[in-house]
């Protein structure tokens, strides 16, 4: 409506030859269908937005539990209005500040070397070899499989008696015996382990797609010219390549963040609290020790946290469409 | 360019060992699952790399008979969250495709909605258990706790942002002097989208409902809280024998751990192509 986009002034001058009462209406009805289509999404988006962000704000500004006063509802949560103490005892808390540190490490591990990876492994897929497309589709399969399904499959393997201890054996010809998940460090890695192994598949076809479409005669041209190969990948294919590699980056990292099933598949945030992520410690908290007050503060805290890296992330996606608008 | 035959072979090679990585932990769950106890327990402390003696028991166990004619490991059979689940992520999968598919077109199309499209990026971009007790409070007040059709709204609404960031690009492809000129030719708006638009993106559509088919199968820590006994998905099934006291059975875990990868392992090979689209939110099109 604020807008009056190009399709409605073509309308229009398609429509100047006929009567400017016809024309009206044909826009009209162009209007009232372009509102027809976005509606229901709107009004899904509506439904489920309002009420949420105003109880999260209205709860988080109190210290009402589930169980408080002998179950008073949430509705009444005014009773124990505690203004901003549940953010000021957030900020200070060991422990939601040791899931958050927690988080980003395993981002910052776990991100980087799902790229790298991917990013050898599509060059890789340049050159034509037999069984392309059967290596293409096993590569892949990692990233379909439910990432709970994933937990339970690691947490297989990594049993004290499973097939990863046998196969350090095989390779450093004596006995591998490590209790993974038992271990504070070791459970984090096996985590990361994981989550490289279910994530790498997407950067490799993000990036992959990414260098197919790269102008094919720009690159000849420079081989033909002498170029070294790192003058080719500095040159020509990094700058192109720049903004799917930012694209890939952003996505994978914002998704990271929410990392969970596979964490509770396979420590449950354990032992101790030494796998927590962000999300396993707001679980724990909402959903173990029933403090819900707390929780709608955290997760306005992080909401506001993503909100704000994903304007800056999501900038590469929003100038892509507008360069395509 | 010709590649030195060193080069080549040694490039080979690395791609095999990266396939081998990938596949080994599916390899594995494959014959846990046709193992037989003495094979799978880790009790023997002994390592089987290839079931000796293929077995169909652990399937079985995973769908005890109510009846109790057999004993059986696991209490609760995996039928009905497996029922559960179909259900549940094809209704919520057509709600998302029908609402994806009418926005996506006025998106694409008319421009119309305004800041739609990256309202619904930001929506995704949010950790679900940060927004999950406020629906909850909504939920239980519109007793849609443990129901389907609960689970259905949330399901539609997570991947609405798939659905209609796919469809778009889509629609992108398809020439709008298609659409215009069947308006020039007297069809209606609606007529003109549904006769000349809708089965131009036909592949389209079936592509993006596989892809947020997987998405929605895939969930598993909104089930986690809103469902419980009367419609338990199935990841949130495999959930409960990890923590109870059937935590070592892994034949018959991986046997349901099988069950449940089949349907998303399928679907996401036949729709290769644009995976990429549909995780990249169209930024990047093969």
């Amino acid at each position: 409506m604020e807008k009056i986009d190009t399709s409605i002034q073509k309308r229009k001058k398609l429509a100047t030859g006929k009567s400017a009462n016809m024309k009206k209406t044909t826009v009209r009805h162009t209007e009232r269908f372009a509102l027809f289509l976005v509606l229901p999404a709107h009004f899904m988006l509506f439904f489920i937005v309002v009420f949420p962000l105003i109880s999260s704000i209205y709860l988080s500004l109190t210290t009402w539990a589930p169980m408080t006063g002998g179950g008073v509802k949430w509705y009444s949560a005014y009773k124990f209005w505690g203004g901003l103490t549940n953010y000021w005892n957030i900020i200070r808390d060991v422990d939601f500040l040791k899931s958050l540190l927690r988080t980003l490490i395993i981002v910052g591990v776990v991100v980087p070397i799902e790229f790298f990876v991917g990013l050898g492994l599509a060059f890789l897929f340049l050159d034509n070899f037999p069984g392309k497309k059967i290596y293409h589709s096993i590569l892949l399969t990692p990233m379909m499989i439910v990432p709970a399904v994933v937990g339970f499959i690691f947490y297989m393997l990594f049993q004290s008696s499973g097939p990863i201890n046998a196969l350090l054996s095989g390779v450093l010809f004596r006995n591998v015996n490590i209790a993974w998940l038992q271990g504070k460090f070791s459970a984090l890695i096996s985590i990361m382990v994981a989550d490289i192994w279910e994530w790498t598949p997407l950067m490799f076809l993000i990036l992959l797609s990414g260098l197919m479409a790269l102008p094919q005669d720009q690159i000849n041209a420079a081989i033909v010219l002498g170029a070294s190969r790192y003058q080719r990948f500095k040159r020509i294919i990094f700058p192109l390549m720049k903004p799917v590699m930012i694209i890939a980056l952003i996505i994978r990292g914002l998704e990271a963040v929410k990392i969970f099933d596979v964490v509770w598949l396979m420590t449950s945030g354990g032992p101790g609290t030494s796998t927590e992520t962000i999300s396993v410690y707001m679980y724990r908290q909402g959903f173990k020790y029933l403090n819900w007050s707390w929780v709608t503060a955290c997760g306005l805290i992080v909401l506001i946290l993503v909100i704000i890296i994903s304007i800056y992330a999501l900038r590469p996606i929003r100038r892509e469409e507008e360069k395509a608008a | 360019m010709v590649q030195k035959l060193y080069v080549r072979i040694l490039k080979y090679a690395l791609i095999v060992i990266l396939a081998l990585i990938s596949f080994f932990p599916v390899y594995w769950t494959i014959t846990m699952a046709f193992k037989p106890f003495a094979e799978w327990t880790s009790a023997t402390g002994k390592i089987f790399w290839a079931p000796n003696h293929l077995t169909l028991k652990n399937f079985k166990d995973v769908f005890p008979s109510t009846t109790g004619a057999f004993f059986s490991p696991i209490p609760e059979s995996a039928l009905p969250p497996l029922i559960h689940s179909f259900v549940i992520v094809v209704v919520a999968t057509i709600i998302a495709m029908v609402v994806g598919v009418l926005a996506a077109y006025g998106v694409s199309r008319y421009k119309k909605g305004g800041q739609l499209p990256f309202f619904l990026l930001q929506l995704r971009m949010f950790p679900p258990i940060a927004v999950i007790i406020p629906i909850m409070i909504m939920w239980a007040f519109l007793r849609m706790i443990d129901t389907w059709y609960g689970m259905v709204i949330i399901y539609a609404t997570v991947t609405l942002p798939f659905s209609t960031w796919l469809m778009k690009t889509f629609y992108d492809d398809i020439p709008r002097e298609l659409s215009e000129a069947a308006v020039v030719d007297g069809y209606t708006d609606f007529e003109a989208f549904k006769k000349v638009v809708l089965p131009l993106a036909k592949g389209g559509i079936a592509s993006t409902a596989l892809f947020v088919f997987i998405l929605n199968w895939s969930d598993f820590l909104i089930a986690y809280i809103i469902t419980d006994k009367d419609w338990a998905t199935i990841p949130v099934h495999i959930n409960k024998l990890q923590t109870a006291l059937v935590g070592q059975l892994y034949g018959p875990k991986a046997a349901l751990a099988l069950i449940a990868l089949i349907p998303p392992v399928v679907f996401g090979i036949l729709i290769q192509k644009y995976l990429v689209r549909g995780l990249t939110f169209g930024a990047i099109k093969k």
